[in-house]
């Protein structure tokens, strides 16, 4: 029998709300899949694209990112800047041929312990069914590299 | 030096066999940009004939723009540590200009010298150079300038002169002859007899000895400041030239395994010159450039014997501003 | 005073005078396509105090953007341009400036538009192999950046070495990381002179990454980049109403 692919999520989270709402689902004793790592923020405002993309290449299969809903936020807005800051960035991602779909983006306040339980069951069967992450796996340094920038064809 | 002779209709069949030999042929190959660059062949129609220069020179061959130098990995039994150069392979470069073939002069200078890299030497010896001479110039070309010219021998393995029907085949080289003997039987003896007329003819831009002379006392002239005004402070002239050898090298890895990694590096950089301390010696950019001119001209000299510019006018045609290395040479030493 | 003179390969290149004399150098011609505004960040020119400028449309939208990003306010500069009956337009102020760029506002180019309509109607995956083999060719040699008006970080985010965010060597995955960071950085910022595709030297298309998102940007909250001195920045500001659909 093949082992199943245990998809690795990251989850980058902001302090106020969905990692006490993670929190809660500890202290609930609710059973939820193990597949995620915690990454703790002082607010999604904080979170940096190229911390995902650095995930991304060191091994993440998927990527979680989460924080209070709009109007919650413990900083007033950073939330807000974050929403637009993933709508651009998602919007370059999938012009440039990433499968957005490996990022699961939400509002998780610090009541919803079953929200966050159930988000990464979702997100862990949703990264599973796609496989691991290979599309950055690296080129190999060659003796000569190739020029190529003629792909599109007419 | 032998000299062969071979129809031009028998140049594809040349090349392909050299394909067949198993070595890996690297040629000039035109892109949809319009750009023509230096890439691994399979056949002769990928190659490009009607050209001036490429966008890059041929040193990628040499000194690759990343090359791994070992790379480790930690084991249950300790550090295993990979070295990189034992699988380089036989390589043949198709379609130098004789610029370039001279460039790999200066860089065999340079990195075998003094305390001789072994990166280098093992990827030289396993290359072979043929070059063509050009037929065409542009205003950037400046090679009869700096001692060289369109028909110019030096560096190269082979050198090949299209003439007409024929093409006038000069064997310079153990590994020329070598390169020659894979197609024997297409070529045939041949006697000396002049290029000039199938040569492109450049006018030289300044006389060679006349600008190391006035170089040796301009570097605290004023000029500099405006010559070195369109500068950005980019890297593509140091990339695209194929004398430039510069380099950095970046670990990069995790605890568990890495690699040690030398690159191009570009003296434009602002961060080039930053010591650790923090303290950075060249402040702006008119010192970065007039560093790179005088480096060309007068530093390359002074510790190789070679001036380490040859002409190909490459950097003109890659800056962003399309700053002009003859034209600069020339006002600052005015 | 900034602008362009012939050089040889019959290239139009930046030029710099500092002498009523060498006025005779300057020229404008389609070939001017350079985006002169990227030297006003230079310090030989901020020492120079007054500085005049011979700007195409693309410079006057930079020269707005960068107003509007307060980069613009230790030097004392004179505007010029060549309108389309070729007569000379000399800006007294920025409200003019503006005005003549609102009347003007260039499209993108058919080539451009062209090759994002293509990139758009392809699937994902053949997008992705498009832009990894792009990607691939980059030799980091940073020209990109050095030409953009809009990049003028003293201290750029790929000279920071504690910790190394984008890597130093050029393969296809630190490539990679380096043109999504500058576009997303420039996004709502750039534009769209088209400079940096221009100049590559390998031929990557590095501007239509920023000019989709710069078409995303207008699509959904409406900002137009190099429009007006007061526009801010939209990655900067935020509306409670914006909408998504993506965020569970």
């Amino acid at each position: 029998m093949s082992e199943q692919f245990e998809p690795k999520i990251v989850a980058f989270v902001c302090n106020w709300c969905t990692y006490a709402g993670a929190d809660l689902a500890g202290t609930s004793r609710t059973k939820y899949a193990t597949n995620v790592s915690i990454i703790r923020f002082p607010c999604t405002g904080r979170i940096d694209f190229m911390l995902l993309m650095k995930a991304f290449e060191n091994g993440a299969d998927g990527i979680i990112v989460s924080g209070c809903h709009p109007n919650d936020c413990h900083y007033t807005s950073g939330n807000f800047h974050a929403r637009r800051r993933w709508m651009v960035f998602r919007s370059l991602l999938d012009f440039m041929g990433f499968d957005t779909e490996r990022i699961t983006f939400s509002w998780v306040s610090a009541s919803e312990g079953s929200k966050w339980a159930s988000l990464v069951d979702e997100t862990t069967e949703k990264i599973r069914e796609m496989g691991p992450f290979t599309d950055f796996n690296k080129l190999d340094y060659s003796t000569f590299e190739k020029i190529s920038n003629d792909t599109i064809t007419e | 030096m032998e000299i062969k002779n071979i129809k031009q209709t028998q140049i594809p069949a040349f090349f392909d066999q050299l394909i067949q030999s198993g070595k890996v042929v690297i040629a000039p190959v035109l892109k949809k940009s319009g750009k023509v660059f230096f890439e691994p062949v399979q056949s002769y129609n990928q190659v490009a004939t009607d050209y001036i220069q490429t966008g890059f020179s041929a040193k990628s061959v040499v000194f690759p723009k990343v090359e791994v130098l070992f790379s480790f990995k930690k084991t249950e039994d300790g550090i295993e540590i990979q070295d990189s150069i034992a699988n380089i392979p036989e390589t043949i470069v198709w379609g130098l200009r004789p610029c370039d073939g001279s460039a790999f002069n200066y860089m065999t200078e340079f990195f075998l010298k003094e305390n001789p890299d072994t990166y280098y030497a093992a990827r030289k010896a396993k290359t072979t150079l043929i070059a063509i001479s050009c037929a065409k110039a542009d205003d950037a070309c400046f090679c009869t300038s700096v001692g060289l010219n369109p028909g110019s021998t030096a560096g190269s393995d082979v050198l090949l002169t299209l003439m007409g029907e024929d093409v006038y085949v000069e064997v310079l080289t153990e590994k020329g002859k070598a390169a020659i003997g894979i197609s024997a039987s297409l070529f045939t003896n041949g006697n000396e007899k002049s290029k000039d007329d199938y040569l492109a003819k450049i006018n030289t831009k300044f006389s060679l000895s006349e600008i190391e002379e006035r170089i040796k006392t301009a570097y605290d002239r004023a000029e500099w400041k405006n010559e070195s005004m369109g500068c950005f402070g980019c890297g593509a002239c140091a990339f695209a030239c194929p004398t430039c050898t510069c380099f950095d090298i970046q670990d990069e890895g995790t605890q568990n395994k890495g690699q040690r990694l030398r690159c191009w590096d570009a003296c434009g950089f602002g961060q080039f010159t930053k010591h650790a301390s923090g303290h950075n010696p060249k402040t702006n950019q008119t010192e970065r450039r007039r560093q790179r001119l005088m480096h060309k001209f007068k530093y390359s000299v002074e510790n190789l014997g070679i001036v380490s510019c040859v002409g190909c006018g490459r950097c003109i045609r890659v800056c962003p501003a399309h700053l002009n290395i003859f034209e600069n040479i020339l006002n600052v030493t005015k | 005073m900034i602008g362009f003179k012939n050089a040889i390969n019959k290239l139009a290149i930046p030029c710099f005078i500092n002498d009523a004399s060498q006025v005779e150098q300057l020229i404008y011609t389609p070939e001017c396509k350079g985006n002169l505004s990227v030297y006003l960040h230079k310090t030989e020119v901020k020492q120079a105090k007054k500085v005049g400028i011979l700007a195409n449309i693309s410079t006057l939208r930079s020269l707005i953007q960068l107003t509007s990003e307060n980069q613009l306010n230790d030097i004392e500069k004179t505007v010029i341009t060549i309108n389309a009956q070729d007569e000379v337009v000399v800006f007294e102020n920025m409200e003019k400036l503006e005005e003549y760029v609102q009347a003007n506002f260039p499209e993108y180019t058919e080539e451009d538009k062209k090759l994002l309509e293509q990139l758009n109607n392809m699937t994902r995956e053949q997008r992705w192999q498009y832009w990894t083999e792009q990607f691939s060719a980059c030799i980091k040699c940073y020209a990109c950046r050095a030409v953009c008006p809009m990049c003028y970080c003293s201290s750029c985010t790929v000279e920071c070495n504690q910790p190394q965010w984008i890597k130093v060597s050029s393969e296809t995955t630190g490539n990679l990381e380096w043109l999504t960071m500058r576009a997303m950085h420039l996004a709502g910022r750039c534009i769209n002179c088209g400079e940096c595709g221009r100049i590559c030297p390998v031929g990557i298309p590095v501007h239509l990454l920023t000019a989709q998102m710069n078409l995303d940007i207008e699509k959904e909250f409406g900002a137009k980049t190099g429009f007006s001195c007061k526009s801010g920045y939209a990655l900067n500001t935020f509306k409670p109403e914006d909408k998504e659909q993506f965020i569970q």
